[in-house]
């Protein structure tokens, strides 16, 4: 953990420095809210499609602020599997940042730091005919925390998005081998959408 | 605009060298007193491979003159030093006799040796790996060190595959290991095949006494792997008369990341039930 509060501590030294540094981008475009749906995957080949949305909001030029919302249909293509069928699978995340942007000539880059939660929720049945069926159902909250980067191109009130989170829990790595952060790996997520610029 | 474009790839190193040295810092791995560990290789005629093994031996192997249980590991390149420190600890916590770790690494594909049946081109090898470790492999260790001989001092752990190996020993030849730690098992492979053996072998094994500890990650959500193993739990609860049995399911932690607790938390139950 002692590793976990330097990294953050770290990146919100860094946010903040920048954030305060208000140099003059002649040719930004700043937008102060924004709303920003889009669809996604995680990185774990692909198989969990997400419906997400970020809403961005920048008091000033370089701070940001943001909440984050996450559907996530998991695991969709293997629904059934050597009797075993799975019921349902889906997770929810909700989080919120803070972070900093930079502007470029068309575009806009911006680095959150993200904390909130996840609520997972699957079931699986076990259908073999020469076995008892059994059914398990697994369902919670737990923490979600990470970095998050969005990019989002164009001059217009609609404007293409590109975001990635990089979730850092669970943490710290409970064991000996890079392997061991599969649940992190696996939860990466790529969303590509459309922004619409409020104010 | 340079600047900005500098400044955000500035940003992105930091960022990513931040992330990586914490996670250096997080894959220390602890090996074992290398005063204490014997290597050797094995050859198996049967099967037509060597395989390096690794014995860890308590601190008093040399003063006691006592014998020691043991503990066979699977994928034991990958989890000797753990599973050897970890015996070590729970030895001195618990007060309670350490054992002799035997640490069986890689021969030949572990998919080929861990599963019971062939579904494709490396599997299927289980059969001829059981028993170069019933035939061979254990009567050397049990030569050439002061242990223990009978079944019940025996344990054999494995994760994933290794688990299912675990499950299929457990199944078709009881009477070589007493105590099973089977993590994350891949129970699902070829249609339950371990759980239709064990099915088929239950009337010779049921009133055997033994111990298991199953263990498995919370978020392996992939789709096969928990109703499996919930399904196994059950049957042997509800069929075994003389076992001393536990599960767990680690919190947040998938497939690899639950490993390692889930074998320090087998050791665990072992060291207190055995």
């Amino acid at each position: 953990m002692k590793s976990l509060t330097y990294l953050f501590l770290a990146c919100a030294l860094f946010v903040c420095t920048t954030a305060s540094t208000q140099s003059r981008i002649p040719t930004a475009v700043v937008r102060q809210l924004t709303i920003e749906p889009g669809v996604g995957i995680h990185t774990n080949f692909g198989t969990d499609f997400l419906l997400t949305n970020l809403v961005q909001w920048n008091p000033t030029k370089r701070f940001s602020l943001a909440s984050h919302t996450s559907f996530n249909l998991n695991n969709i293509y293997q629904r059934d599997v050597n009797y075993v069928k799975t019921n349902y699978n889906y997770s929810i995340n909700q989080k919120f940042g803070a972070g900093t942007t930079f502007y470029s000539k068309k575009s806009s880059h911006t680095a959150l730091l993200m904390i909130g939660f996840k609520y997972t929720a699957f079931k699986e049945t076990l259908h073999n005919p020469d076995l008892d069926p059994v059914s398990v159902t697994i369902n919670g909250f737990s923490p979600d925390y990470g970095l998050m980067y969005s990019y989002k191109k164009g001059l217009k009130k609609c404007f293409f998005t590109f975001r990635t989170y990089i979730p850092l829990y669970p943490w710290p790595v409970k064991g000996s081998n890079i392997d061991y952060i599969d649940g992190n790996r696996d939860s990466i997520a790529v969303e590509l959408g459309i922004g619409l610029k409020i104010k | 605009m340079k600047t900005i474009k500098k400044m955000t790839v500035i940003l992105g190193i930091i960022v990513m060298a931040l992330v990586l040295s914490v996670l250096l810092s997080s894959c220390e791995e602890e090996i074992f007193n290398p005063a204490l560990t014997r290597t050797f290789t094995i050859e198996s005629p049967s099967i037509g491979v060597t395989y390096p093994i690794q014995v860890a031996l308590p601190e008093n192997y040399n003063t006691s003159g006592e014998k020691f249980s043991t503990i066979y590991v699977l994928d034991g390149d990958q989890d000797f030093d753990l599973v050897a420190n970890t015996c070590k600890s729970l030895s001195d916590r618990y007060g309670a006799p350490n054992v002799i770790v035997v640490s069986i690494g890689y021969g030949r594909d572990r998919s080929i040796d861990y599963t019971p049946t062939k579904t494709g081109s490396s599997t299927g090898g289980a059969p001829e790996f059981l028993e170069f470790i019933t035939s061979e492999l254990i009567p050397k260790i049990e030569q050439d060190y002061n242990v223990e001989t009978t079944r019940e001092s025996r344990t054999i752990l494995g994760h994933s595959y290794g688990g299912l190996f675990g499950a299929y020993a457990f199944a078709v030849n009881n009477s070589v290991f007493g105590n099973y730690i089977m993590l994350s098992p891949s129970l699902w492979f070829d249609d339950e095949v371990s759980m239709i053996l064990e099915k088929q072998n239950r009337v010779d094994n049921k009133d055997v006494s033994q111990l298991v500890f199953m263990g498995i990650g919370e978020a392996e959500n992939t789709g096969k792997m928990q109703a499996p193993f919930e399904a196994y739990y059950q049957i042997l609860h509800d069929n075994y008369s003389d076992m001393s049995l536990s599960k767990n399911r680690e919190d947040d932690l998938s497939h690899m990341g639950s490993k390692d607790p889930n074998i320090v938390k087998g050791l665990n139950y072992y060291f207190q039930n055995r």
